[in-house]
């Protein structure tokens, strides 16, 4: 679903598209920190292969889109990850299409970047609970608000939006919540393993980088109290 | 780390189930002629028909030639009444959508041609109409490319089938693309690395 074909939509649908996709890209990946780029790599990756998982609903099947888990992880760096990622699967799998492509990654990436917003919101409460439930909402809202994006862009272009939303939103039920299972299951993996990959502003973030090259070279007691530090600062 | 590791595991996974059974997740058509009858079905390319699609049919010169609508099979059939190239076009309403054609060459020589359609677009039309053969051999040859289009059906929704298959080395290619661009974006980013420091410290003092 959230692959349109080439030659579906309108050209005006199509240009904004475009327009809003490469300038959110490009915003993107002005924010992008050199020590971001492993994940998003590996996020853009899973958001690569995670189309090709397939769920047979009635007459048709859909698959992840894993664009919420995305977005949490992300935030604007989301913009360009999924793009590559349309980009690779148009490409190489045939998957939607070139043109389109600005379409398709406004229509993933909007959603993304308002789970982030939301997601961000809940972890000031430092509620673990709270932060978990919330990105299971953000799974669930990263399909929704998508599916109902697609209508509205094939509305746009002509096509009746009423059944259009209907076929597009009804598809897409069991994977919004299989996509919210998923998503609060690896924010809450996250928590408990490693909560400092769930900051998304790099530029703040404390060098967890810096702290484990000064232990190596026996800094302990440096390293060991900007550990403390950086902890304190992620719970702060 | 764990984290990149627990990920890393999910494409894995995501890539051997993926590598197994799926297909493009797009609507496609196929269609073929048997003597004037054109069948052909809709179908989602990883499994399952296309049920109540609409079907638009059209002649070359742009003229409706049926509109239709998919059965619970997704299939759906049309007489021809012309020798003309006729395209198929699917709309499953919800942004899949799909074109298949019919040449004319594909439709029996006995329907009559399209009313503005030049002659020389088809010189095997006009070849037979200077040949002037007997109906006996105009019959028999029309048995036998009934026949034929019959035998070779299987084979091209095989075929079909087959162009529309994922295969392990484009997902394998794909995540090859990303881990370089992953590269090429760590080398560009080079100047803010080597800034990095100096932010660190300013962080720390304040």
């Amino acid at each position: 679903m959230a692959h349109i074909p080439d030659g579906v939509l309108s050209w005006p649908v199509l240009a904004s598209g475009i327009v809003t996709s490469l300038a959110g890209c490009a915003y993107g990946l002005k924010k992008l920190e050199p020590m971001a780029i492993p994940r998003t790599a590996v996020l853009s990756a899973s958001f690569f292969v995670a189309a090709l998982v397939h769920f047979p609903v009635g007459p048709t099947s859909v698959h992840l889109m894993l664009n919420g888990l995305i977005g949490l992880l992300l935030g604007w760096v989301a913009v360009p990850a999924i793009m590559i990622g349309l980009l690779l699967q148009a490409l190489l799998f045939g998957f939607g299409g070139m043109i389109v492509l600005g379409v398709n990654t406004f229509n993933l990436a909007l959603p993304a970047l308002l789970c982030h917003g939301l997601f961000q919101l809940s972890r000031k409460s430092h509620n673990h609970k709270l932060i978990i439930l919330t990105a299971g909402i953000c799974g669930f809202l990263g399909v929704s608000l998508t599916a109902v994006l697609v209508a509205l862009s094939l509305a746009l272009s002509g096509k009746e939006f009423i059944s259009a939303a209907q076929l597009v939103v009804f598809a897409h039920l069991p994977i919004m919540v299989i996509e919210s299972v998923f998503t609060a299951s690896a924010i809450a993996l996250l928590l408990r393993v490693k909560p400092a990959a769930l900051d998304t502003n790099w530029s703040e973030e404390p060098n967890h980088d810096d702290a484990e090259s000064q232990n190596e070279t026996g800094a302990q007691f440096t390293a060991d109290s900007r550990a403390i530090e950086s902890k304190v600062y992620v719970r702060a | 780390m764990s984290e990149r590791k627990a990920l890393a595991l999910f494409i894995l996974l995501c890539a051997l189930f993926g590598a197994s059974s799926a297909k493009a997740h797009k609507l496609k058509t196929f269609a073929t002629a048997i003597g004037a009858e054109i069948s052909g079905y809709a179908y989602f390319a990883p499994g399952g028909r296309a049920q109540n699609a609409q079907v638009v049919i059209t002649r070359e010169d742009g003229s409706l030639a049926a509109h239709l609508q998919t059965n619970d099979q997704g299939e759906f059939s049309y007489l021809a009444d012309q020798r003309t190239r006729l395209t198929i076009h699917v709309d499953a309403g919800d942004g899949h959508e799909a074109d298949t054609h019919i040449a004319a060459a594909d439709l029996p020589s006995t329907l009559p041609l399209a009313n503005n359609s030049s002659a020389a677009s088809r010189p095997i039309e006009s070849l037979k109409g200077t040949d002037s053969p007997t109906a006996s051999s105009l019959d028999l040859q029309q048995q036998i490319e009934t026949a034929l289009a019959r035998q070779l059906r299987p084979l091209r929704e095989q075929l079909d089938a087959w162009q529309e298959q994922i295969w392990l080395h484009d997902i394998l290619g794909g995540l090859g693309y990303i881990i370089g661009l992953a590269g090429l974006a760590y080398g560009l980013t080079n100047n803010k690395r080597s800034t990095k420091p100096n932010s660190s410290t300013k962080r720390t003092k304040a």
